[in-house]
């Protein structure tokens, strides 16, 4: 029932968290550069009309909505994280992650995602232009190990720059540091 | 079709299309069952959301803190009891 309040991107978001964390038993780690725009905007519109404002927008408009609908649907009880870095978060995503890990916690889930940007903050800041969702299952003992570099330019990574790179379409990932994936 | 039929079912429109329930048709709402916990499952941010489609609709105002208040979304036959008196248009 609950689902219905999230646009496009937070089911995506919610359905990658499920599908990650099927038991409900690890902490999440949920990064957003813009968070819900839309709901933001809709609310100043209708305040700037003096319209009063939509209990359901306001309720959405927090940055930890998603991952709120998302732990009351599944019955989830570990810790939550949602977070926003000015273009640092694929970087604050690893390192929240990380720390995590370093807490005792056997994995941890970790979602990116940009809703859609109103058209009237179009050119006003970064986007990766579309709504874009990636998740993954970090962990300090399976799977690709992870490598931390310095860069030579940092970068603003977007979950759609993080999918092509964890699907290998780039050797390396630029964002405070430049993020590696040992080879299999 | 009778005044109170039209009510009803605009009312029934009312709740599907203000709370976004996707899935639930007019005919699914029973009048009589509860709208909140139970029943159709909605939860105190439909409430608000709800009072403020009340207001825009029928000009009707309520208090969210009142006892009456909760009496009045108990179910859709006693939502409809609360337009029927108090509307404005």
């Amino acid at each position: 029932m609950l689902r219905r309040r999230l646009d496009d991107t937070g089911r995506a978001t919610c359905d990658i968290l499920r599908e990650l964390d099927p038991e409900a038993g690890l902490p999440l780690v949920h990064a957003s550069r813009h968070g819900g725009t839309a709901d933001t905007l809709a609310m100043l519109e209708n305040l700037q009309g003096g319209h009063p404002v939509s209990p359901t927008r306001f309720s959405m408009s927090v940055h930890n909505a998603i991952l709120g609908v998302h732990s009351i649907s599944q019955s989830h009880h570990r810790p939550l994280q949602a977070l926003g870095a000015c273009g640092d978060e694929f970087d604050a995503l690893l390192y929240e992650s990380f720390g995590y890990l370093m807490e005792g916690y056997p994995a941890v889930i970790a979602a990116f995602s940009e809703s859609p940007l109103p058209s009237a903050y179009q050119g006003c800041t970064e986007h990766p232009g579309t709504a874009c969702v990636v998740g993954m299952r970090l962990t300090l003992n399976q799977g690709r190990q992870l490598t931390a570099t310095k860069p030579t330019h940092c970068a603003y990574p977007t979950p759609i720059t993080v999918m092509n790179w964890l699907n290998g379409d780039a050797p390396f990932l630029d964002g405070r540091s430049r993020w590696q994936l040992r080879q299999e | 079709m009778s005044e109170t039929c039209n009510l009803t079912l605009e009312l029934k429109r009312l709740i599907i299309d203000t709370l976004e329930l996707e899935d639930i048709n007019p005919s699914d709402i029973d009048p009589n069952a509860p709208l909140f916990g139970e029943g159709l499952g909605l939860d105190s941010i439909d409430a608000l959301e709800l009072g403020l489609a009340l207001q825009k609709q029928y000009g009707i105002k309520l208090d969210s803190e009142a006892e009456e208040t909760r009496r009045h979304f108990a179910s859709l036959a006693s939502l409809q009891a609360l337009v029927e008196a108090r509307r404005d248009n």
